[in-house]
């Protein structure tokens, strides 16, 4: 099935999703939502200060206060050394940071970091209780940025830690966690021969995830110890061994339910309130739900993504053909080192083929809150800058931007940034796809301010890790899926195509669930483009796995052998004239006491579904209020299959709505002494309906051999060219440069008057 | 300090046991189970918590509980008659209008209140509707297709 050409009957169509109508009556369960008998309230304690060495803990008053039955702080938990690596992903994890990201111990590296916790009979008392916890602080030196982290007299926010990546030639700066290179050719000779050179150095601001949902749970133990979570996350496993590990419980005694999952975009991997909400309900033996506050998921409560100082440079010869890429990628770790950046690195240059490239990334530790992955992590940081300035080298050599790209776009083959050849990749078809589209080949429209239109590429390598899945039959012969992935962008949906399409049955006759960690088997988490992906190829072949013990049972049946047996649609058929048939409604019926019906798929290491992609944009300039507004953005996007294609232009608007927010206004203020001054959803100003236009979507299909369904990778890469592809129009329009971000109102009419005063 | 909080929500009469400091979306949530009105801010930014208030769209968030005594409050599972969506929930399954959800209660009672109002908005009027709701996931297109279907769904049903 998989494999064949043969047109499909529900696998690409535009179907509502299958939990909508859940959705829009308010019925859909997130953990915030859920109530136990004896449930009470886990509130956390954080920390004022960014920087500061912990003295002293007196949790005397709050536990006396009426009402409060349990306190935690550090010394309830074990200590997790740094290197205690968890599995997770490709390469693990290491719980020293979950450990330091759900509650600091000894000292305070960010403002917000957990500090202690209360449990209470309402929300009110908890409040109270936390007021009534005394800690003395010692207040260090806060370290707000990069330059003042790895000033050569920056204090060291981690005195114990080695950066990696360094060796005896290179001195590391202060701060730093680690460095990275991928280098090949000679870049240096490359510059000195080049006709051109395009070159851009880039400040970006720390921006947060934003998703709507706080990070919220509960958590129950029984009287055996045995613990039940319900979460809001991206990996149930993955909350499991974190929650286990941090807490020195088995893996097999806690259970991890996960419910609905309002936003997440990379900030729900990690554990953050889990662990404590479970020590608190083995204290008090009541279960306890936490619920952050927006202020907490804004302050410190949660990992905001990371901000960067990005520099690149890139040499082309008279053609336009190029000859060198030079980058170097700081990235803001925040108060936890270990960013990591050669996938970044790598995803800035990968659309274009080039003989010499130097590129160099560190991560440096500073007092704001640990950042976490989001969307594409580092992606759209690292185009910001090099797409700019493959626009600055177009404008440099005239060469249209398109053109231009189209002398270097990656192809099929051609050399990856780590030198392995690219796998079926579609850059080339996506430039003529733009070539021919209205919104390049159309003149923008005219208007009485300044107006540009950008363009710029973006890829994304996703992984693949494992996923898997299992499919029963029920005694009316429907398939009933259950995926040991949570589902976070309509996998639910996508996977009833797949497996009514592996079955041949309606959408509506299949079912799906997202199993909990003891009734699914171990899958990663939802993150990396891979869940479609790689829970296609699982629930696929767990499809195929329940159909041929289907057949057995229809061969007895029917007295005919398996090899005799024809299946389509729901029935199995004898091959030979006059033959019988059964369909699964009679065979379940009759066999379903012969025993269970349990299909097994596993996708483990599928090849990688690269994602690429380039967006258009023309935007307009105010020059008097710095204001841009979008008139017109188009996104191409090789998605190699769309299962559905209304969740895949789902995935790609969203991704361009928040990418245009980072690119716009989504900038976090931090004071010198780490207060951060812009916390609410009011001052963080994320796009509106009245900000935003229409987002239109090209969808290529160039399918990934060998992989089921041929699917691609869809959500991260179309975040990747969203804040270049503004840039660009920007500096079209009004010819200024912009190289911090966001590009707010203020800092263009910044650069306006700069550029007068010249 | 404990209070009766008197009025209707959903065309049902309801009393509710409720803390003085308690809002009108505590209420709501915590005192009556009604979960389906979402917070994702508590201070009136993020408009997940709208519900309709002597059918004006306010944020629940915003409001004491005391406040709404005597009030008709209509939240996001009244909006359904029975087992029939209101066109602006169907709209928004068929058009994809909704991705994780959270959000959706909101922007389902904010274009509810705008359609009674207005029955034949312009796009430009429904963003402004919806300026309120911040939804993460959509970038807002599909939302505002459905609301412009609906929104000719429900004319066709007066027809």
């Amino acid at each position: 099935m998989t494999t064949t050409e043969a047109p499909m009957k529900v696998v690409g169509k535009r179907l509502p999703r299958v939990d909508a109508g859940e959705r829009v009556t308010g019925r859909a369960t997130y953990p915030a939502d859920l109530t136990r008998p004896g449930l009470v309230v886990g509130r956390i304690k954080r920390s004022p200060h960014a920087h500061a060495r912990i003295v002293s803990i007196d949790t005397t008053k709050a536990s006396a206060l009426k009402g409060v039955l349990a306190v935690v702080t550090a010394s309830d938990f074990p200590v997790i050394e740094p290197g205690t690596i968890i599995p997770f992903g490709e390469t693990g994890a290491d719980a020293w940071v979950s450990a330091l990201t759900v509650i600091a111990r000894d000292r305070v590296m960010w403002r917000g970091q957990p500090i202690a916790a209360v449990a209470a009979t309402d929300a009110y008392i908890a409040a109270a209780a936390l007021d009534l916890i005394d800690v003395a602080y010692e207040v260090l030196p806060a370290m707000m940025d990069i330059e003042a982290a790895s000033a050569r007299d920056a204090l060291l926010i981690h005195p114990a830690m080695k950066p990696k990546g360094f060796d005896a030639s290179i001195l590391a700066p202060r701060n730093a966690g680690g460095r990275t290179v991928i280098e090949r050719g000679d870049v240096a000779a490359a510059f000195a021969s080049a006709t051109a050179i395009g070159a851009i150095k880039t400040v970006i601001d720390t921006a947060h995830q934003g998703y709507i949902e706080p990070h919220a749970c509960v958590a129950e133990a029984d009287a055996t110890g045995f613990v039940t979570l319900w979460v809001s996350t991206q990996g149930a496993f993955q909350t499991e061994i974190q929650t286990a590990v941090l807490l020195g419980l088995s893996h097999s005694k806690i259970k991890v339910i996960p419910l609905e999952v309002g936003g997440a975009f990379g900030g729900k991997i990690t554990v953050h309130v889990e662990p404590i909400a479970v020590r608190l309900a083995q204290i008090c033996g009541r279960p306890v739900k936490i619920v952050m506050s927006r202020d907490e998921v804004m302050s410190g409560g949660s990992g905001p993504a990371a901000a960067a100082r990005i520099d690149v440079r890139i040499g082309a010869d008279a053609e336009g053909k190029l000859t060198a890429i030079e980058g170097r990628y700081v990235f803001d770790s925040g108060g936890i080192p270990g960013t990591p950046t050669t996938l970044l690195m790598q995803a800035s240059a990968a659309p274009y083929q080039c003989a010499n490239l130097y590129l160099e990334g560190f991560d440096i530790t500073t007092n704001k809150p640990r950042t976490e992955a989001y969307r594409g992590p580092g992606g759209i940081q690292a185009a910001f800058a090099m797409e700019q300035a493959v626009d600055e080298l177009a404008l440099t050599l005239d060469i249209d931007p398109l053109a231009l790209r189209r002398r270097n776009l990656a192809v099929t083959g051609s050399l990856m940034p780590i030198g392995t050849p690219f796998p079926s990749i579609g850059l080339t078809t996506i430039a003529e796809r733009i070539a021919a589209h209205a919104c390049w080949r159309e003149p923008i429209e005219p208007g009485r301010l300044p107006r540009g239109r950008g363009l710029a590429f973006g890829y994304w390598r996703g992984t693949s890790m494992t996923s898997a899945a299992h499919v029963t039959i029920a005694g009316d012969g429907r398939p009933m899926v259950t995926m040991g992935s949570v589902d976070i962008s309509g996998t639910r949906t996508t996977m009833a195509q797949v497996a009514a399409e592996e079955f041949g049955l309606a959408i509506d006759d299949v079912h799906v669930a997202m199993g909990d960690t003891k009734s699914a088997g171990y899958s990663d988490a939802a993150a990396g483009s891979r869940v479609g992906r790689t829970m296609a190829a699982a629930v696929s072949q767990a499809c195929q796995d329940a159909l041929g013990q289907l057949r057995v049972r229809a061969a007895a049946k029917l007295q005919s052998s398996t090899d005799a047996l024809t299946y389509a649609s729901g029935v199995f058929r004898t091959s030979g004239h006059g033959g019988g048939s059964i369909n699964l409604f009679d065979l379940m019926r009759s066999t379903l006491t012969e025993g269970a019906i349990v299909g097994r798929g596993v996708s483990t290491k599928l090849p990688l579904g690269v994602e690429a992609g380039a967006h258009v944009c023309d935007v307009e300039v105010d020059p008097e209020t710095g204001q841009v507004t979008i008139l017109r953005y188009t996104a191409f996007q090789d998605v190699g299959r769309a299962l559905n294609p209304v969740a895949v232009e789902g995935q790609i608007e969203g991704s361009v709505s928040q990418g245009l927010g980072w690119a716009l206004t989504e900038g976090f203020d931090y004071a010198a002494d780490g207060r951060l001054r812009n916390a609410s959803l009011l001052d963080y100003r994320m796009p509106t309906a009245l900000d935003l236009p229409q987002i239109d979507c090209v969808l290529i299909e160039t399918p990934v051999p060998d992989v089921p369904y041929g699917v691609r990778g869809v959500a991260e890469m179309p975040i990747v060219p969203v804040a270049a592809v503004v840039g660009n129009a920007i500096r079209r329009a009004i010819g200024i440069r912009m190289t911090q971000m966001p590009m707010t109102p203020e800092r263009i009419v910044g650069e306006l008057k700069a550029a007068r005063r010249c | 300090m404990k209070t009766v909080v008197t009025f209707e929500v959903n065309g049902e009469p309801r009393e509710a046991l409720a803390d003085t400091r308690d809002t009108l979306l505590e209420l709501l949530r915590d005192r009556l189970g009604l979960t389906g009105t979402k917070e994702g801010c508590s201070n009136g930014n993020c408009g997940s918590c709208t519900v309709l208030v002597d059918g004006e769209p306010v944020c629940a968030c915003l409001v004491f509980g005391g406040e709404v005594e005597g009030a008709k409050v209509l939240t996001i599972e009244g909006v359904a008659a029975s087992n029939t969506m209101h066109p602006v929930q169907a709209a928004l399954i068929k058009y994809g209008g909704t991705q994780c959800g959270f959000c959706t209660s909101g922007i389902v009672l904010s274009a509810v209140a705008l359609l009674r109002r207005n029955p034949q908005p312009t796009d430009h009027e429904i963003r402004h509707a919806i300026a309120g709701n911040i939804c993460r996931c959509t970038g807002y297109g599909k939302i505002v297709e459905a609301i412009k279907a609906a929104a000719v769904d429900l004319q066709e049903a007066r027809l």
